[in-house]
């Protein structure tokens, strides 16, 4: 059974582009188009797709309005298409804030110069979270069928990582001298909900790393920091790891972490050569030759492996590796990742993650 | 990239966009008005944005560039951070005109172009919620810098700290424009490297099948090569002579550009012939380096006026370059298409009438596409390329293939009843009787639905109108209200584009010479503001069109002795023509009311031109004037051009038929009692002299030393400004008839509009009054 998508654009145009691109792919099914917010509420109750794709600037009905009143109605996970602009990513994380799990940039050059590649990545997206079959804010009472239905489950994982690999110990409360959480897609959401539990005393340095455009980190960072009690920015070249403070690697570059002097910097570079900008690995595996002391480093819903190489170094120094558990995750991927090379010592759905790290770097 | 008119995509953008842009273009006006609407500053704002998704999508950067920056604008507004201001408005609305003409280039498939920097700026400057912009304005002006300086300094995206900076004109200021003038110079580079890029190398090849086109292009070709050469010259000397600490760089390396390379590129291009068009596009941006080498030498009085002349010549070379190579590519294979079809669907008899009314959706287009058969420079600049596409509801193409069915089944019935054997021949003609009555209901039934589809409201030219007004008071400093009633009125697809130019002008001219100036008002116990109604409305198979002032008005004396002063007649014939017929004075060739031509609605076409062209949609302008009180206008036309009520007259044996719009009244008259004054045979009617004519002495064979007939039936015609009339042999009736083009043997006849089909069978041509008069009333 193929995943049903409902588009929804107030331009014909788009509609009539996305439908083509995501009908190329056997594994989706446009199922229904619908031309502004209050269309699509009705057209989501009535067709109930696997997943919605939703424009913003509508008229009638904008597309945020549109997510609040689906997700009250007939949850679905939406992904919405946003203008990669600073605007945009205000109007994006709004909608985020509304249910939203991810969003989608509106213009195709922005995922790829490649035309069919774009293409691919859509369906890739689209599918990834359509073909979970489940909604955000259903996930920590019902999982559902469709996790369920997959024999690995969340407990096991933790004890076959630590059979494996024995070096790991268990960091006894804390020992862990800084937090690093790496995430891709409904990484926004997700890291919300993470650092809103954190308390405003938070006594060790964060870093983090979500794959997104350079347009979107400053807003992101913002929105961040006035939701949570710590603290959170936009890392800038040279910003010092103080705790209590969390540094968000800026879209389109690398974070790297350096040691001088007993403290430590963080350098902002352009790599060339990563898929990823900002790169999980890439900011993991300069934690892991230059932090001292062990890192406490969580992998969150993304699609791809990005972090697996870096925790892999990190683990090798001694630091500690969670992941987020595939009932909670809008796209089961970096997690898995990590959890399958064996990396991991905890996997745990993610309403759990924030207290637990609180917990874990509680003095 | 490579536009390709099979582009469904590419079609598919420019349907949605264009659309969008069209309601933009209203938008915008009305936004002035209702400055606060979060509604419509939504709707104004989305319409940017989507043309943006859109050309974002098919990587049409240039439109990207203007609608992104648009955007950003309109949301600072929709946000409450800015104030629609009349000056802010001045900016959008060319913004509108540039997205208007790099439609008109994706619609002729060629690369649109890109927009004026200057303008880009100007957005650019827009970006910044209202207190911000203020600040640096004024930055600005204390610096004296001069709106190029500043507009320099902003555009490079540099930090509001460098306003003051580049204000000072010398050398800081040359930092921020060397960047710009090296980028540019890197274009220009590329652009010269490779003379015989993709687009121009395929222009050959196409030349050689269009020979009409290729002379046509090759003299314009020629001008634009004069002016590149006269201009380019002009604008690297100033540069030159001006050479700043700043300018060192560049400044050669323009200077071996325009004059040696530039100068060879344009004899290679030259030399080997090629099309206007492509090589147009291409000399576009060595053309583009004087101006920019002029930007790095400062800004003295003498380089701003070359840098604007060169804005003009860029605006002259975009838009010979976009339309130069339509007539190549686009519209003639469109023409004989169009021609073929029509000649096709007459000559079959069994389905003749069947083939009617399909027909007329192709025989429509004919008028207008026929004109340019080998297209005219000026044609070509008004309308590159009409609107080739209409939208039409899928339930009224189903309707139409219902009644197609409707059609064979008739078709069937009567082909089985021409079989049947006469033996009861009552029957078989009842039978027969009753066919035809279907076979009449489905033919009316389905020639007004095809005329549905190609009904479009009037509110696409009226729709223009909001800005025209707008643009117009503004720079005349006159108040003036625009109303607008009917806008929903439906007539042809052709009509609406036809009714377009005529219709501007008589708006501009209401808004220039009727309505007064706002104190002029006042002192006459009017409102300062001047109120213009434009109303359209269907009056039975026509559409009324009122353009209406509360204006100055006119004074029939005054037109009178203006008449009398431009030689168009003596003192007796002015002081006899009434009130009415004064006004009509102004439709008249070389008649204008205004000792001075303004820029405004003085521009080229008169009145008469306007009055011609009504008349060449079989339509009629009626003037009614009240000294002080206002003007108003009235247009009739026919609600489409392919369908004509005429009246059906015969000469001899033969039938020809007068448009029934001309018609003022037919009479019976005993013909010895017309008299011959100044040579003119005129008969009395109503104590008014009419000029006569015998259309059998024109029209038919040997009839022209034939003696008088006695009496004869006179048809009474409107031509223009007067009423004459004509004898005709016999009178047959109203008939509404399907006007058929002259075969191309018979093209251009004069006096003669087309032909049709009786109801008998034969051919009746129809007349073209204006043209008939011209031909043969010689000394009239």
């Amino acid at each position: 059974m193929p995943v049903r998508v409902l588009v929804v654009d107030d331009s014909g145009f788009f509609r009539r582009r996305v439908t083509e691109m995501l009908k190329s792919d056997p594994r989706l099914d446009v199922v229904g188009t619908a031309a502004d917010g209050a269309e699509a509420v009705e057209k989501a109750a009535q067709l109930r797709p696997d997943v919605i794709t939703m424009d913003i600037e509508m008229p009638v009905m904008d597309g945020i309005t549109a997510v609040r009143r689906i997700m009250a109605a007939t949850p679905r996970p939406i992904l919405m298409f946003s203008s990669l602009t600073t605007d945009g990513a205000r109007a994006t994380f709004d909608a985020l804030d509304a249910g939203a799990v991810d969003y989608l940039p509106k213009r195709f050059e922005d995922i790829s110069r490649d035309r069919d590649e774009a293409k691919r990545q859509l369906c890739e997206r689209v599918w990834s979270v359509g073909s979970k079959g489940h909604t955000r804010p259903a996930v920590p009472k019902t999982p559902p069928p469709l996790a369920r239905a997959v024999p690995r489950t969340a407990v096991q994982r933790p004890v076959s990582a630590i059979a494996s690999t024995p070096s790991s110990a268990p960091l006894r409360r804390g020992q862990v001298k800084l937090v690093a959480i790496g995430t891709s897609t409904g990484g926004p959401v997700a890291l919300q909900e993470v650092l809103t539990k954190l308390p405003g005393n938070f006594p060790v340095p964060l870093v983090l790393i979500q794959h997104m455009p350079g347009t979107f980190t400053p807003a992101f960072a913002q929105r961040l920091d006035q939701q949570c009690a710590i603290t959170i920015r936009e890392a800038k070249d040279g910003d010092e790891l103080v705790p209590g403070t969390a540094l968000l690697a800026p879209g389109g570059r690398q974070m790297v972490v350096e040691s001088r002097g007993g403290r430590q910097f963080v350098r902002i570079t352009d790599e060339p050569g990563q898929n990823y900008k900002p790169s999980v690995d890439i900011t993991f595996s300069s934690l892991a030759r230059n932090y001292p002391g062990p890192v406490l480093a969580v992998v969150l819903t993304g699609m791809g492996a990005d972090g697996r190489e870096g925790a892999r170094l990190l683990k090798q120094g001694g630091s500690v590796i969670w992941a987020q558990d595939e009932a909670t995750c809008v796209v089961y991927g970096m997690p898995a990742a990590v959890a399958e090379a064996g990396l991991t010592s905890q996997i745990m759905p993610l309403p759990e993650i924030g207290t637990a790290i609180a917990r874990q770097v509680a003095v | 990239m490579a536009l390709d008119a099979d582009d469904e995509i590419l079609q598919d953008f420019l349907v949605e966009a264009s659309e969008i842009l069209e309601q933009l273009n209203e938008q915008l006006v009305e936004l002035e008005q209702r400055a606060d609407d979060t509604d419509l500053l939504n709707a104004v704002f989305r319409g940017f944005h989507t043309i943006k998704g859109g050309a974002g999508f098919l990587g049409l950067t240039p439109l990207v560039d203007v609608c992104h920056r648009a955007e950003d604008v309109f949301n600072l507004l929709r946000n409450g951070e800015k104030q629609v201001t009349p000056e802010l408005m001045d900016t959008m609305l060319p913004v509108l005109d540039v997205l208007n003409e790099q439609f008109e280039s994706l619609r002729a498939l060629q690369e649109p172009p890109e927009a004026d920097p200057e303008l880009l700026h100007r957005l650019e400057n827009l970006k910044r919620p209202d207190g911000a912009t203020q600040v640096e304005e004024t930055v600005a002006a204390a610096g004296g810098a001069s709106e190029e300086a500043f507009v320099a300094a902003t555009g490079t995206e540099g930090a509001p700290a460098s306003v003051p900076q580049t204000a000072q004109p010398a050398a800081a200021g040359g930092d921020p424009d060397g960047d710009i003038t090296d980028e540019e110079f890197e274009a220009l580079l590329d652009a010269l490297e490779q003379p015989g890029a993709a687009s121009v190398s395929s222009a050959p090849a196409q030349s050689g099948g269009e020979p009409a086109g290729d002379e046509i292009t090759e003299d314009e070709f020629e001008n634009l090569l004069d002016e590149l050469h006269g201009k380019g010259k002009f604008g690297g000397a100033p540069a030159e002579g001006a050479v700043s600490p700043a300018g060192e760089a560049d400044k050669p390396a323009s200077d071996e550009i325009t004059e040696d390379e530039f100068e060879n590129l344009l004899d290679q291009l030259h030399g080997k012939g090629q099309f206007g068009g492509v090589p147009a596009g291409d000399a576009t941006p060595p053309a583009e380096a004087p101006p920019a080498a002029a930007g790095t030498t400062g800004n003295s009085a003498s380089e701003e006026i070359t840098e604007e002349e060169f804005e003009n010549l860029l605006d002259q070379l975009h838009g010979k370059g976009k339309f130069g190579s339509v007539p190549g590519e686009g519209e003639p294979p469109a023409v004989p298409s169009q021609q073929a079809e029509v000649p096709k669907a007459v000559p079959e008899p069994p389905a003749q009438s069947a083939a009617k009314a399909p027909a007329q959706p192709s025989a429509a287009p004919k008028p207008t596409a026929s004109a340019p058969p080998a297209p005219k420079p000026e044609a070509r600049k008004a309308e590159p390329q009409g609107e080739t596409t209409v939208r039409v509801d899928t339930k009224r193409l189903d309707d139409i293939m219902n009644m197609v069915g409707e059609l064979v089944l008739v078709r069937n019935r009567l082909a089985t009843l021409a079989n049947v054997d006469e033996s009861d021949s009552t029957q078989a003609r009842e039978e027969m009787a009753k066919a035809v009555a279907n076979l009449d209901v489905v033919t009316g039934d389905l020639q007004a639905s095809v005329m549905k589809t190609r009904m479009q409201p009037i509110k696409k030219v009226f729709g223009r109108f909001p800005r025209v007004v707008r643009d117009l008071s503004r720079s005349l400093k006159k108040e003036v209200q625009l109303e607008m009633h009917g806008e929903e009125t439906d007539l042809d697809k052709n009509l609406v584009e036809a009714l377009a130019d005529p219709l501007v002008h008589l708006v501009r001219n209401a808004v220039d010479h009727g309505i007064e100036m706002p104190d002029k008002r006042e002192a006459a116990g009017k409102p300062r503001t001047g109120t213009l109604t434009l109303a359209a409305e269907q009056e039975g198979d026509h559409i009324l069109l009122i353009i209406e002032d509360d204006g100055g008005g006119m004074e029939p004396d005054v037109l009178r002795s203006k008449a009398v002063e431009k030689g168009m007649m003596d003192e007796d014939a002015a002081a006899r023509l009434s009130d009415k017929e004064c006004f009509e004075l102004i439709l008249a060739p070389g008649f204008s009311t205004k000792s001075e031509i303004s820029d405004i609605s003085g521009r080229g076409v008169g009145m008469d031109v306007v009055k011609t062209r009504i008349a060449q949609l079989n339509g009629s302008v009626d003037i009614d004037s009240e000294f002080g009180k206002g003007t108003r206008l009235s247009i009739k036309v026919p609600l489409t051009l392919a369908i004509m009520p005429t009246l059906m007259v015969k000469l001899r044996a033969q039938t020809f038929a007068f448009p029934l719009v001309s018609v003022v009244e037919i009479f019976h008259l005993d013909l010895r009692k017309t008299n011959v004054v100044d040579g003119q045979r005129v008969v009395m009617v109503r104590e008014k002299a009419l000029p006569l004519f015998y259309l059998t002495r024109w029209l038919v064979t040997d009839a022209a030393g034939e003696p008088l007939p006695k009496s004869g039936h006179v048809v009474v015609v409107n031509i223009g400004t007067q009423q004459v009339g004509f004898v005709v042999d016999h009178l047959i009736g109203q008939e509404e008839v399907v006007i058929k083009p002259l075969g191309t043997m018979l093209q251009g006849t004069q006096g003669m509009a087309g032909a049709t089909i009786t109801g008998d069978g034969k051919i009746a041509l129809i007349l073209d009054l204006p043209g008939l008069m011209k031909a043969y009333g010689g000394q009239y």
